[in-house]
């Protein structure tokens, strides 16, 4: 991250608004890789490369909710591992 | 009503258990965070043990104590006429119920359940680490879904209360195994090395499937059972037929 502080809102409102943590972003990508049964290194790759596509994203905007950074991270990761992609998705939606 | 008819019974309203999500559901995403954390196959395998085992121990807690209770209704082996309406009334309601209501609209697999619940579930099958949790979390999942599978178990009961003790004894055996299959396979799927999102793919595309399925049976069991118990038995000990 470039330094620049950028705030996300918490989708549904009732968490204060946080900074963007890319620790917090490559875990649960890396998480939702690891549940489709993908090698640690291999996840560890992909979560890499969607958090640097998030941070991109990220630059012009000084404040984001979480709702846009798991639409943008899905976006990508769709890219690299469609499982995983889906579960990331999906995940909220099983019960 | 002979024996092979009310096994029979038994065995169609486990199937209908067997088709009701929410364990399932609970499952998939402890054995998705399970895996996500890193965790060691052995201690998946473990955790979906301990899960299916509390599932299994709930059913059968589940059977029992409304058997125990409606056995004290009970005269001479017979079942109050009264008993076989309400579970008929139960058995269209909840078909109904489940045709309209049982998957929320939109994608995934959400459950028409109090949110407090699913979101309870949810975060319990988050922090699961260790069998025993994972046992509780089986419990509670089919405690959970009491609303829609009273219906299949009152019926199982009501059927299998005049039967003989070892007859009793098979009955609560099937309904309890049929009705653990779907988790049973789904278990066996994941800790076979099967993906989840294939798993949840599948169970996404086959929801409105299952939901149209589960509905209809509660339907036709209710107006087997309504015509069987409710109409023709009166006519009987009336000694309108001969």
């Amino acid at each position: 991250m470039s330094g620049k502080a950028i705030d996300i809102v918490k989708s549904s409102g009732k968490r204060p608004t946080e900074s963007f943590d890319r620790t917090k972003l490559h875990r649960s990508v890396k998480a939702a890789c690891l549940s489709v049964r993908s090698h640690d290194g291999e996840a560890d790759n992909t979560a890499d490369k969607v958090c640097d596509a998030v941070i991109i994203w990220l630059e012009e905007r000084p404040e984001v909710t979480s709702h846009d950074i798991r639409r943008i991270a899905s976006k990508h990761l769709t890219r690299y591992h469609p499982d995983a992609a889906y579960i990331y998705e999906h995940h909220r939606y099983t019960i | 009503m002979t024996d092979i008819i009310a096994l029979s019974i038994v065995c169609l309203a486990a199937l209908i258990h067997a088709s009701f999500q929410l364990s399932i559901s609970t499952l998939t995403l402890m054995s998705g965070h399970t895996l996500g954390s890193g965790r060691s196959h052995t201690r998946l395998v473990s955790l979906l043990g301990g899960f299916t085992a509390g599932a299994a121990t709930m059913t059968t807690l589940l059977v029992c104590t409304l058997g125990l209770l409606l056995s004290y209704f009970m005269t001479d082996q017979d079942i109050p006429q009264v008993f076989w309406a309400a579970a008929c009334g139960l058995l269209f309601g909840v078909g109904v119920a489940v045709w309209l209501f049982y998957y929320r609209r939109g994608k995934g697999t959400m459950l028409w359940l109090p949110r407090q619940t699913a979101e309870f579930l949810a975060e319990r099958s988050k922090k699961t680490k260790n069998t025993g949790e994972a046992f509780a979390l089986g419990l509670a999942s089919v405690f959970g879904e009491l609303l829609f599978i009273s219906a299949p178990l009152l019926v199982s009961v009501l059927v299998i209360l005049p039967l003989s003790p070892d007859k009793q004894l098979l009955g609560i055996l099937l309904y309890v195994g049929i009705s653990m299959l779907s988790l049973l396979t789904v278990a066996v799927l994941v800790s076979g090395g099967h993906k989840l999102s294939a798993i949840q793919r599948w169970r996404e595309a086959n929801k409105n499937f299952l939901q149209f399925a589960a509905g209809t049976a509660l339907f036709v069991l209710g107006f087997y059972l309504y015509v069987n118990e409710v109409l023709v038995t009166p006519v009987y000990t009336g000694g309108g037929l001969s």
